[in-house]
């Protein structure tokens, strides 16, 4: 009798996991209707490339959330380590080049990961807090540093590098496309993936299967560094200046509302880089959408907020039957 | 005879269809301790819950001072006169000694807490425990004597006639434990109830005037502890020891040895452990539950941590030095705690048995390959005859004798050279039981070397070629394969009332 009850328990989950999605989907097709009615323009072909160039740079970084996610942490330095990744990299680039300025990005996105993954993983320390701290001293550093004054001393070269569409498809979108589908295959078919899970899901039995559980931790971090990096390069590009406003307080919002949308649970052991793709392209279309509509950015805001309590709720509901 | 403080009758309890306490009867008299025994899953903890209105008994009558009383609850615990004092010390470190004394009614004035009250309160019952701290003093502060000395003036502050403690020694010192008895004797002389719950068998012979022993959720025996011997208790809370058919023929010549455990310590729980284990031999680490098994085996891998000792493994045809870290790499490890440490619930039979074993899994590129993945279960699934819908299947839904087969299909893909196996069938069915020790044997057949612990002599006693005896963190003898039940019954009974007692060493 035990084994039939549970087995219906494991189809509940499913079902609550699906019930996320369709609700996704029910938001994103009422918001469609409005904007059908009132800003049709919304779905001319150069809207919709529109949003995905600015969902993608939110998506890399909801990549690297998920990562630090599965494992039952989370990472709330991501937006401020892109913008200090970003102000470093436009410092560098005038004067050594493109590619010393994209390699700078890259390592001081990962170098704050590393830090962050080091607290975490052998000092034991709350990630919350750590990355909360680590993201207030990178912020204060970068305002300090730039003045706050935004900079956009790039050279030619690198525009035309990150802003050409070859074949008509943004550099920005294939980084996204490329960057999703490597994490994909790490986290679906790796040794190291399944090591996440496993310590996400639980870290006790992970250590006694002999994961390399402080590693594992760490690593996440790293790579949320790295990939807030990634973001940096992506947003200066577009932008065309790096300032400490890019990682303004609601990109942690989005990052956050990504992963929980795209069904990445904040208990740990659960989701997948697809989800949090879709996650980003969907805060990326209530903006837009909400933009496009006349609504005001801070009732966005509020939208957002409740999108958040939501889906928390159904992750909550969904991960309580399944431990 | 004169009323009894406590006398429970015809007590009974079942969890999901599974009798857990039948027919209980329980007589206490005031002014004396009375010691309750019994191995793991004996029914104490259901009994004493029931007591303290934590479950619901069915059926059954619990009489208080002759009275009939209804325990629906903790609150009417409390109100007949029934306080706890629990063993894991369940104290807010942070917090003063007066507010966890005090924690289940602080004194209020005006809706705010009142210090003073508080004070003039806790004071009284810690003059009585003779402690040297005061109520203002923070727990964090203390150490672990006077950490129970706040539970039983915690205990004490709802001026109870009935006392119970739930395994009070196992974490005090010597002179801690001399200190806890002297306070023991004093509540009795004021004509408190005692209910001493606990595994140490020497500690009963010491404070406890009568001893009831239970098996299998009913009461085995109960009398005045002067009637009793150490072996007699062992042998009531154990149960008839049937010579089970013995499921291997232990190996005439030993084999190599494979691990060398020098005088291992850790922090108060292993006290200088040495032992070796040779290839293809099944090792039982006998003992009773608390004396240090399943810290043992927890230390030679490093999950918990050592203070002193060495770990030597067979290498390329020599022992060679290693950390715990490093054994853990060639040591196949199943804890008995399958559900919280054993496995990933959620996920498949599959995934659970890949993972550690994922160069096995491995396809094109180093990925994953589902189809191995699925073959390696599958194969694993038939050799141990898990009976399993589809190893797709999450593994929580699996019945627990195949959970366990799971756990050990994970390590037998990897065969490493040694197993230490924890409690490796509690809570299997017969059936199970007899699976798993099968499986055990193989195992040793194959060559491996095998540490098994239980708290089960016959099922040791069906496996094993040697028998290593632990007591208190030590390990205290070493019997061959022809020593018979009385052998081991008294190894771990006899030798705790004729080693000096901590208390008197003190």
């Amino acid at each position: 009798m035990g084994a039939i009850v549970l087995a219906q328990e494991g189809g509940g989950v499913a079902r609550r996991r699906l019930m996320g999605v369709a609700l996704a989907l029910a938001i994103a097709a009422t918001l469609g209707g409005f904007l059908f009615a009132y800003a049709p323009n919304f779905f001319s072909v150069r809207n919709c490339l529109n949003v995905l160039i600015q969902g993608s740079s939110l998506g890399v970084m909801a990549i690297g959330l998920t990562f630090v996610m599965i494992v039952g942490g989370i990472d709330l330095s991501i937006p401020a380590t892109m913008a200090f990744a970003a102000v470093l990299g436009a410092f560098v680039m005038p004067v050594w080049g493109i590619m010393a300025g994209v390699a700078t990005m890259l390592v001081s996105g990962l170098a704050v990961g590393a830090f962050n993954g080091l607290a975490v993983a052998w000092f034991e320390m709350t990630p919350f807090v750590v990355t909360l701290a680590s993201m207030t001293v990178i912020g204060g550093a970068t305002v300090w540093m730039t003045n706050s004054q935004s900079l956009s001393d790039f050279p030619d070269g690198f525009f035309d590098l990150f802003l050409s569409a070859p074949a008509g498809v943004p550099v920005a979108v294939l980084i996204l496309a490329v960057i999703a589908a490597i994490a994909t295959l790490i986290l679906s078919s790796t040794a190291y993936g399944r090591s996440l899970y496993a310590v996400g899901l639980n870290a006790k039995a992970a250590r006694l299967a002999r994961a390399p559980v402080e590693w594992l931790l760490f690593s996440t971090y790293a790579i949320s560094g790295l990939l807030a990096g990634v973001a940096a390069v992506m947003l200066t590009a577009r932008l065309g200046s790096a300032s400490a406003n890019l990682g303004s307080d609601g990109v942690v919002l989005d990052i956050v509302t990504a992963c929980v949308v795209g069904g990445v649970s904040i208990y740990g052991g659960a989701g997948m880089a697809t989800g949090a793709v879709l996650g980003a392209l969907f805060v990326t279309l209530i903006s837009n959408s909400l933009n496009q509509l006349g609504v005001s950015y801070f009732m966005t805001l509020v939208v957002k907020g409740i999108a958040i309590i939501l889906f928390i709720w159904i992750d909550r509901i969904s991960g309580r039957a399944s431990r | 005879m004169i009323g009894a403080a406590l006398e429970m009758t015809g007590v009974s309890k079942t969890f999901a269809g599974v009798s857990a306490l039948e027919d209980a009867h329980l007589s206490i008299q005031a002014g004396e301790a009375h010691a309750l025994m019994g191995a793991n899953g004996a029914g104490k903890s259901t009994l004493m819950n029931i007591l303290g209105g934590i479950v619901a008994a069915e059926g059954g009558e619990i009489r208080i001072a002759g009275r009939v009383a209804s325990i629906a609850s903790p609150r009417d615990a409390r109100a007949n006169g029934i306080a706890f004092v629990h063993q894991e010390l369940a104290l807010l470190a942070s917090m003063s000694v007066a507010e966890n004394v005090l924690i289940e009614d602080l004194p209020r004035r005006g809706g705010l807490i009142d210090p003073a009250a508080m004070a003039a309160r806790t004071q009284p019952l810690l003059d009585r425990l003779g402690c040297g701290f005061g109520p203002q003093d923070p727990v964090e502060k203390l150490g672990m004597g006077d950490r129970q000395m706040v539970e039983i003036a915690r205990a004490l502050a709802s001026n109870p006639s009935i006392l119970i403690f739930d395994e009070p020694t196992s974490s005090l010192s010597a002179r801690e434990k001399a200190r806890l008895f002297d306070v023991i004797r004093k509540l009795k002389a004021e004509g408190a109830a005692i209910i001493y719950v606990t595994h140490f068998i020497d500690e009963i012979f010491e404070i406890c005037e009568r001893v009831t022993v239970m098996r299998n959720g009913r009461i085995v025996g109960s009398g005045a502890t002067p009637d009793f011997t150490p072996g007699d208790i062992v042998k009531l809370m154990l149960g008839d020891i049937h010579q089970a058919d013995r499921l291997r023929v232990t190996p005439a010549a030993p084999g190599e040895r494979v691990l060398t455990v020098d005088s291992l310590s850790a922090g108060g729980f292993l006290d200088g452990v040495s032992f070796t284990l040779r290839v293809g031999e099944i090792v039982g680490l006998w003992g009773l539950l608390g004396s240090g098994r399943t810290e043992i085996m927890r230390a030679i891998i490093g999950l918990d941590p050592i203070d002193a000792g060495a770990i030597a493994l067979r290498r390329n045809g020599a022992l060679v030095p290693v950390s715990p870290h490093e054994a853990h790499q060639s040591i196949g490890f199943v804890t008995e705690d399958r559900r919280g440490e054993g496995l990933l619930l959620p996920l498949s039979v599959a995934r659970n048995v890949s993972f550690g074993n994922m160069a096995a899994v491995a396809g094109r590129f180093g990925l994953i390959d589902r189809n191995r993945e699925r073959t390696l279960a599958t194969g694993l699934v038939e050799r141990l005859k898990i009976k399993l819908n589809s190893v797709d299947q999450p593994v929580r839904t699996l019945s627990g004798g195949n959970q366990q087969k799971v756990v050990f299909s994970r390590w037998l893909a990897s065969s490493p050279p040694i197993f230490l196996l924890d409690e490796p069938t509690r809570g299997l069915d017969v059936g199970a039981k007899s699976e798993i020790l099968a499986l055990t044997v193989q195992l040793a057949t194959a060559g491996a070397a095998v540490l098994i612990a239980s708290s089960e002599l016959e099922e040791l006693m069906r496996v094993c070629d040697r028998y290593l005896i632990v007591q208190r963190g030590r390990i205290i003898g070493d019997l061959g394969p022809d020593a018979d039940r009385d052998a081991l019954l008294a190894a771990v009974s006899e030798t705790s009332a004729s080693s000096p007692t901590l208390s008197s060493v003190a």
